[in-house]
């Protein structure tokens, strides 16, 4: 065996072999190919024919280099290269195992016992005996020691009774146990680490390899544990987030939402962008799925890290907010209601209704404003819900004011003194006054206080004994400004101002919604404070992420204790607390930040976990010596022709291999040429729509439903032409030439009026067209549908004629309004000119048109049918000449026919305008003209 | 054409395409039989030719009663006379004829066959009496007989013949000979005179495979014939290909110069080109011909 460091031969001699090519190369090269053998029956004509002159006929040299590489192959094969040839043992003394043992080495756990127990198998073999170091504390928080010299078989059961801890490794502590380590000769060191650096682990290493030679073995890259952290609130969504250590590459994980019985509310994908350590991912789901997470796990990770455990902090609460009744109100953004609503959104789940409405679901708050009137049976449902735990929230204001003070409902934490206060008002000598610093017993203790906030009206309460204890915060002269009072089991909580901006800026603070947060978290009964109870386990999770009774060596928690809570082995993250009160903690109370073990001390090697130390390559090589064996056959056989080739002329075959290599490459580049023309196509197609879109939009425009048929399109083009002319020089209207368009490919909206002529030959409209069409005609757009066809009924669906039923075949689905004639005194009569009927080409056909639609779209009719081929009397030619003769004829239809066209423009873009106008001569006539 | 049904059955389909061939007739005192050609003379046959007094003599059925009753008279109808010419086909067996060089389309043999038996049908419906060269049947324009042409066409082991049989023919028959005609030049003028010389007018098809006329092979080929010729190893066929084709041009102005000498017509075609083009070329040959 020789061996190549990456590379090692088990029998090198064969490789002899490979300088027998050469002599191959000569040899395939002077055998000529064997000749097809070919039936034909003229062989009569070819019997004599000679080739002019014979060159001799070789095999093509790709085909010597395939059978030489063939040959090569094997020779290699057989020589059984080995990669990655396993290295024996260094140094003379025991194997020293270190197995970091933390949270972060639970992922991949099984994977790290493999290789620790096939490293001590190979110690065992070779006689060594071994030592075993764990790095994280045990489970008393007793500090790492070594194992002692162990028989490396007792070594392996050892480590087999290893589990990852669900706290920190403390390579500090293993450090110190190094320390203390005896033993002759050099020993080979193997860590076996989980990947991250922390301030010791230079010095470990280090440490390490004054033993003897170490080898580390990591992982890298994502395959590095994550860490879940807390997730953030942002505004009424939870975002998951994540840590990483390496923060190279773009990375992702999945972040799972799971309730508390473990099933997935929600996953999240947790994009690292390159260069990023921390990735965030909004979990957007309705209020009552986000209230049921209880804990947002890393998908695919079993560590204690990678699970984060939620407790009521991430929980938000249904709020109610009262409408003021039917009471319209009149400025909507100035009002109370507006205001509150802006203010809770972000942190609760607001709902809005009347009393009746938000009490009959579950509900955290109620906030009544002062605009909002309780009834006596609204005040005693409030009432007995706040006594069940509900927590009431009112604003004063004028309303309250009024009340005289014996008729106050009961629903108030105070009494409160009739009329209001006014400061800084034109008739008053104080100033507005600015809010004192809040009571340390006050739920808003710790708020910070903005200079500018000043009240300006506030309602007073009665002096009482109790006042001062429920008074959360007051002015700066000592008057309450919010005033709470248990009721039952809940609260009733007063702000002595009002929730918008009549009397104070308050509103428009960020003290405001502090203030607001702070009153929600007093209804969910987690005040500022836990009480300063300790708070035993309730449930713990193991080094695999997974929750279980606690085990009697932790403790419980202190949450008055000065030092910050951490994740030790008497504390593993888990839930503490009682029944009313349960606390989540968190593994990144204790981690913060996660860092890849970097650059290692010199003449340390290290290695992953996933590469397998050694692979015979000999049954790849003859694999692939056999597969190019079968190629050469093919193309033997191809180029004798015994291989039906099909779609070819079977003797182009062997040419056609060698050129079919080509083939693909240039196949795959006109791919790409085409694609790439494709997205230029794609690109001049928006172009073109933008050009449309400015060309219908720039100027007024008349337009018709293209049907497709060259001529009926000519002519309902030529009509709109002479009818815009006509247009131009009697009215206003100035439009531009009129423009097709095509339906489910043109966007309708720009058009006011759409002339639609009615054929035979149209094809059925498809989905989006009839979609289109039907949102064109529900949002004020105008159609004349034009049967087309001389007809003297006052029917329209019920005739059999041709046209009607084009009409009901092409307007199958869309959403056509009943229709009536057209009314004796309808606007279309006298929207410019008086007409009593409305002939076209033909005349007799009447009129329909959408039935009492004078409140819809201004009065403009959607839908308007006809069959007297107006277009057809409109048309004119370039120099301004009728098209088509008019039936049965005469200059005065086609100026009917005209007129009526004059009169539908209008009506379609002036609506109900022209009805107004016919009240003018009564209104003159008032006025005394 | 739908290769699965019964060559009578696809050759009826082609034939449908056609109008009725109906052959020029020349010379038919001999073969007296009854047929659709108007003889512009009194006669047999169906269609009617004048009214004639009654003469004694005349059966009384052929009396016309309703003519006679317009009258004194009695007339007799008279049928234009009807003949019909005979027609013998021979195609060529040999075992070079079942070759193809390409499976998508048939041998030469299936489309000799084919062709043979549409003409057949085509004749018959024009009213012909049609024969196969060398099968004892009499030539016969019923549907039986198209069905034993069918069949004998089908049959499996029949001799191998390159070149037409000497066999007596009346004088006035049409010939229609379809073949490969690669046989030597002085073989198929001899087996032709024979049969030029005896008076028959007949037509020649060439039926060749496209590999034939374009020989679409290259490199180094050892060519082997289908009737135990010496096989033949050429190295590059690509550099014998123009040789290739001008001693197929040859053969075939030979075939040409042979057929003028007898004043027969003379006709290519080529088995992946449509049927109904031969069939066309041998209708136009035919009328030619026979014109």
């Amino acid at each position: 065996m020789i061996n190549l460091g990456l590379l090692a031969f088990a029998h090198p001699w064969l490789l002899l072999a490979l300088i027998g090519l050469p002599v191959l190369w000569l040899l395939l090269r002077l055998t000529p190919p064997a000749p097809r053998r070919l039936a034909f029956p003229a062989i009569r004509l070819l019997t004599g024919l000679r080739v002019p002159e014979e060159t001799p006929a070789r095999t093509p040299w790709w085909l010597l280099l395939l059978r030489l590489l063939i040959a090569a192959l094997i020779i290699l094969g057989l020589a059984q290269p080995l990669l990655n040839p396993a290295a024996q043992l260094s140094g003379s003394g025991p194997m020293i195992l270190v197995v970091d043992d933390g949270w972060s080495a639970a992922r991949f756990w099984q994977a790290r016992q493999i290789i620790g127990g096939k490293l001590l198998a190979q110690a065992e073999r070779e006689g060594r005996t071994a030592i075993v170091l764990t790095t994280a504390r045990d489970a008393q928080g007793e500090p790492p020691a070594t194992s002692g010299l162990l028989p490396a078989a007792e070594a392996q059961r050892l480590l087999q009774g290893i589990r990852p801890k669900p706290w920190p490794n403390d390579r500090a502590a293993a450090l110190a146990a190094l320390e203390e380590l005896t033993f002759e000769g050099s020993a080979h060191v193997v860590w076996l680490s989980d990947g991250l650096r922390d301030d010791e682990s230079e010095a470990f290493a280090a440490a390490l390899q004054r033993l003897g030679s170490l080898h580390v073995l990591r992982e890298e890259g994502s395959a590095l544990p994550h860490l879940a952290l807390p997730p953030d609130s942002e505004g009424v969504d939870l975002v998951a987030r994540a840590l990483r250590a390496d923060s190279g590459a773009g990375g992702r994980a999945e972040a799972l939402a799971l309730a508390a019985d473990g099933r997935i509310i929600a996953k999240a994908p947790l994009i690292f962008a390159p260069g990023e350590k921390e990735a965030r991912s909004l979990l957007d789901l309705p209020t009552e799925m986000r209230n049921r997470i209880a804990r947002i796990a890393i998908e695919g990770e079993t560590t204690a890290g990678a699970v984060v455990l939620l407790d009521e902090r991430w929980r938000r609460r249904p709020v109610g907010l009262v409408n003021p009744g039917s009471q319209q109100e009149g400025q909507p953004l100035l009002s109370e209601g507006y205001y509150l609503q802006r203010a809770l959104e972000p942190f609760t789940e607001l709902r809005r209704g009347s009393v009746e409405e938000l009490l009959q679901r579950q509900l955290a708050v109620l906030v009544i404003a002062d605009a909002v009137a309780i009834s006596p049976t609204e005040e005693e449902a409030i009432g007995a819900w706040v006594e069940r735990g509900g927590l009431l929230l009112r604003f004063a204001g004028p309303r309250m004011v009024a009340q005289p003070p014996e008729e106050a409902d009961d629903l108030l934490p105070v009494r409160l003194r009739g009329g209001d206060r006014v400061l800084g008002g034109a008739l008053t000598w104080d100033t507005p006054a600015q809010l004192a610093p809040f009571a340390n017993d006050s739920p808003f203790a710790e708020l910070g206080l903005p200079d500018d906030v000043l009240i300006r009206r506030q309602v007073l309460a009665e002096p009482s004994l109790d006042l001062a204890d429920k008074t959360w915060a007051r002015l700066a002269d000592g008057t309450p400004l919010v005033t709470a009072d248990r009721r039952g089991e809940g609260w009733l909580v007063l702000f002595h101002t009002t929730a918008n901006t009549d009397w104070s800026n308050l509103p428009i603070s960020g003290l405001f919604v502090d203030m607001l947060r702070r009153v929600m978290a007093v209804s969910q009964g987690v005040s500022g404070s836990t009480g300063g109870e300790a708070l035993p386990p309730i449930e713990v999770m193991d080094g695999l992420g997974s929750l279980g009774t606690p085990p009697a060596t932790v403790l419980a928690l202190d949450p008055d204790s000065t030092a910050p809570l951490r994740v030790s082995p008497r504390h593993p993250p888990g839930y503490y607390g009682n029944d009313s009160l349960r606390q989540a903690h968190n593994m990144s109370t204790t981690v913060t930040a996660l860092e890849p073990l970097g650059a290692l001390p010199g003449g340390v090697t290290s290695g992953l976990y996933h590469e397998s130390p050694e692979q015979d390559l000999k049954p790849w090589l003859l694999a692939a010596a056999l597969v190019l064996a079968m190629a050469d056959l093919l193309i033997s056989l191809l180029m004798r022709g015994l291989l039906p080739v099909p779609g070819r002329a079977a003797g182009k075959a062997a040419a056609t291999t060698a050129s079919s290599a080509a083939a693909i490459v240039v196949g795959l580049g006109l791919a790409g040429l085409a694609f790439s023309s494709g997205a230029m196509a794609q690109a001049q197609g928006t172009a073109v729509d933008d050009r449309r879109a400015l060309e219908a939009t720039l100027m007024t425009r008349l337009a018709f439903v293209e049907t497709g048929i060259g001529d009926v399109d000519e002519i309902s083009r030529a009509g709109l032409t002479g009818l815009t002319r006509v247009l131009e020089r009697r009215t206003s209207v100035e439009a531009g030439p009129p423009l097709g368009i095509v339906l489910g490919r043109d966007e309708l909206s720009f058009y006011p009026l759409v002339y639609w002529p009615i054929t035979a030959a149209q094809p059925d409209l498809d989905a989006a067209a009839v979609e289109q069409v039907n949102h064109y005609l529900a949002n004020g757009g105008t159609i004349l549908f034009d049967l087309r066809e001389a007809s003297s009924g006052m029917q329209l669906f019920g005739a059999a004629s041709q046209g009607t039923q084009n009409l009901q075949r092409l307007t199958r689905g869309l959403s056509i309004p009943p229709l009536e004639p057209v009314p004796a005194d309808h606007v279309l009569r006298k929207s410019f000119y008086l007409m009593e009927d409305f002939p076209g080409r033909f005349s007799g056909g009447s009129l329909w048109l959408e039935a009492q639609s004078e409140n819809i779209n201004d009065g403009v009719a959607s839908v308007l049918i006809g069959s007297n081929d107006w277009a057809g009397a409109w048309a004119v030619n370039r120099l301004g000449r009728p098209l088509m003769a008019v039936v049965p004829g005469g200059p005065r239809q086609r100026e009917l026919a005209y007129r009526f066209g004059v009169n539908l423009v209008m009506y379609a873009l002036t609506g109900n305008y022209k009805a107004d106008q016919v009240h003018i001569p009564f209104i003159l006539e008032r006025l005394g003209q | 054409m739908t290769a699965t049904l019964p060559l009578r059955h696809r050759a009826e389909q082609l034939a449908a395409t056609l109008p009725p061939l109906l052959v020029a007739a020349e010379r038919v005192a001999a073969t007296v039989a009854q047929g659709v050609h108007g003889r512009r003379r009194v006669g047999q046959g169906e269609t009617f030719w004048q009214f004639r007094h009654y003469d004694m003599g005349d059966q009384p059925q052929s009396i016309d009663w309703r003519q006679s009753a317009k009258s004194d008279m009695v007339f007799v109808r008279q049928m234009e006379w009807e003949a019909a010419q005979s027609v013998w086909i021979w195609r060529d067996t040999s075992a070079s004829m079942a070759w193809t060089s390409d499976r998508n389309h048939q041998t030469k043999r299936d489309r000799t066959d084919l062709l043979t038996l549409a003409l057949s049908v085509l004749l018959m419906r024009g009213g012909e009496h049609v024969a196969l060269l060398g099968s004892g049947l009499r030539p016969s324009n019923s549907r039986a007989t198209l069905s034993r042409i069918a069949v004998l066409l089908e049959n499996a082991n029949q001799p191998a013949e390159e070149l037409p049989p000497t066999l007596p023919l009346p004088r006035s028959a049409q010939l229609v000979l379809i073949g490969d005609f690669l046989a030597p030049l002085p073989e198929i003028d001899r087996a032709l005179r024979y049969y030029g010389e005896s008076g028959v007018r007949g037509t020649l098809l060439q039926v060749l495979d496209p590999a034939e006329e374009s020989l679409p092979y290259d490199g180094r080929v050892r060519f082997e014939g289908l009737e135990q010729e010496a096989p033949w190893l050429v190295s590059r066929v690509e550099a014998v290909r123009g040789d290739y084709a001008k001693r197929l041009r040859d053969q075939r102005e030979g075939l040409q110069d042979i057929a003028r000498a007898l004043g027969w017509g003379c006709a290519f075609h080529r088995s992946d080109q449509p049927p109904q083009s031969a069939l066309l070329r041998l209708y136009t040959t035919l009328s030619q011909v026979l014109a």
